[in-house]
């Protein structure tokens, strides 16, 4: 019993930062219709600055944070640029659907690397934010893990106040729901999608940074996330926010308690089963609405 | 008001609007008839900038609007009210009317187009926190036309806004675009296959077909007959 509990604790932890890194696959997807295939390498540069950051300033708090914010604002110009100078034009073109999908895939490696020649093909993590732990009702708890989930938890209700209540957000959700309406509205939708891909990027290299706390950072590991990021939107529903947490935190409680009972080498294999599970019942996931 | 030059159109290789010129004074109401698919919607697009004019040009208010983009024209005063409606189905009613109000010329106005969109449709006072998606047609008609006048325009062009309504939803949706053109002055440009209740709202009709105006006719002088034939 004791085993199942901390596996759901634990579930619950990874789960949710599994969430906040599929955020911004679901909403580059939800606005704009492109499948960032480069999305984990995005996530993996968010990681390295930061721990270019720590490398060459005194460690504390505040230097953890202004790894975190650099990385955040560098990472949202590239999106905002990347929008401009190469996706804007090629959706511009018939068969965007494809081309997009092949140009982000080819960017990936390309970036995947870049980092590779910059950092070099060794391991390399991010220090923990606080090494000690506690006890909750008997289970173990780290303290890191704590202010993980309180930092996640803070992201989505930003993101959730800014979707609902500013008029940049607000005409974010109209664009998702009718290109076509929001144009005839007054909406620049050029625009519209260069602040969502720059919004998306920084929300990812926020997410690369947490990944990077708990796993480990090389050149290659992005892919890896990739598809952590692929299943979860797939089995939430493409371009459903509220559907990718949820598809993160029942992804995160299946990861661990495979790990409990079955061994860690059997966690992608049942998730694959239950993604094709999925897809094959109900192909726009549990809480996607439009195909 | 409106002057349209010489506009020529196409859909890849295909010829849909050639050498259109006709013209919509301030205060206007204007009906353009034609069977489908010989290019009304297309020249409503081509206006209002959502599709590219390849020859010719688009004249709004003394401005050359032939190549601006459609957010701009929005911000122009010119309304279009799609056939498709293209709302936003996952808001609310009131959302929708919210988002209609986007341009910043329409946002200081909010207040006061909201009440008159709510006096003229008061079923949509009634369903303002209903979400979109669940609305009957004629419902979601008016959601589109209330949106539409949600952006301060000063010319509206409204495609086929009798297309799949009945014929009390019908008469709504007409007297709608009645009052808004006596009350607020606002211009009217319209498409319709309902002639009869078309010809009624007009003051002066174009006739559209195989891509070129092949007649113009004032109220008076139009004959539903010569109308009707004209569709074969």
């Amino acid at each position: 019993m004791e085993s199942f509990v901390n596996a759901i604790v634990s579930g619950l932890i990874s789960g949710s930062l599994y969430a906040v890194m599929a955020l911004g696959l679901t909403i580059i997807y939800g606005i704009s219709r492109v499948f960032n295939f480069g999305h984990g390498v995005v996530a993996l540069i968010g990681a390295y600055i930061a721990w270019a950051i720590l490398q060459n300033l005194v460690f504390s708090t505040a230097t953890y944070i202004v790894g975190i914010v650099v990385s955040m604002v560098f990472l949202s110009g590239f999106g905002y640029l990347l929008y401009l100078l190469t996706i804007g034009p090629l959706l511009r073109k018939p068969g965007w659907e494809i081309s997009t999908v092949l140009f982000m895939l080819g960017l990936g490696i390309m970036l995947e690397n870049i980092i590779l020649q910059i950092f070099g093909p060794r391991i390399k993590s991010l220090p923990i934010f606080v090494s000690d732990h506690f006890r909750l009702f008997g289970v173990r708890v780290n303290w890191h893990d704590l202010v993980i989930l309180v930092l996640v938890i803070l992201i989505v209700i930003a993101l959730n106040y800014f979707f609902k209540a500013t008029k940049t957000g607000q005409a974010m959700r109209a664009v998702s729901q009718s290109v076509e309406g929001a144009n005839v509205v007054g909406i620049n939708i050029n625009w519209i999608f260069g602040l969502t891909f720059g919004l998306a990027f920084a929300v990812t290299g926020f997410s690369g940074v947490m990944l990077g706390t708990k796993y480990y950072l090389d050149p290659h590991i992005g892919w890896d996330w990739m598809v952590i990021g692929f299943v979860i939107v797939c089995f939430g529903g493409l371009g459903s926010v509220s559907g990718a947490i949820l598809a993160a935190l029942i992804l995160g409680i299946i990861e661990a308690l495979s790990i409990v009972y079955f061994g860690s080498v059997w966690v992608w294999p049942i998730w694959f089963v239950i993604f094709v599970i999925i897809l094959l019942v109900r192909p726009q996931g549990i809480l996607g609405g439009r195909s | 008001m409106l002057d349209v030059k010489g506009v020529d159109s196409y859909y890849a290789n295909l010829h849909v609007l050639e050498q259109i010129s006709f013209n919509v004074e301030k205060g206007e109401k204007v009906a353009l008839f034609g069977p489908n698919g010989h290019g009304k919607s297309t020249l409503l697009k081509t206006i209002c900038g959502l599709h590219p004019a390849k020859r010719g040009s688009v004249i709004f208010e003394g401005q050359d609007i032939t190549s601006s983009p459609a957010h701009k024209i929005v911000e122009m005063g010119i309304a279009y009210i799609p056939e498709e409606r293209y709302l936003f189905t996952d808001m609310t009613v009131y959302e929708n009317l919210l988002m209609g109000a986007y341009t910043p010329k329409a946002k200081g106005k909010f207040q006061e187009n909201l009440s008159y969109v709510y006096e003229i449709f008061p079923r949509l006072k009634e369903r303002k926190n209903q979400i979109t998606s669940t609305l009957s047609g004629g419902e979601s008609r008016m959601v589109a036309v209330a949106r539409g006048l949600m952006s301060e325009p000063t010319l509206l062009l409204v495609d086929e806004p009798s297309i799949g309504l009945s014929p009390s939803m019908r008469k709504v949706v007409f007297q709608s675009l009645e009052s808004v053109n006596r009350e607020k002055n606002i211009t009217i440009l319209i498409v319709e296959q309902e002639i009869r209740d078309a010809l009624k709202l007009s003051e002066r009709i174009y006739m559209l077909k195989k891509g070129q105006i092949i007649f113009e006719r004032t109220a008076e002088e139009a004959d539903v007959k010569e109308i009707e034939k004209a569709y074969f």
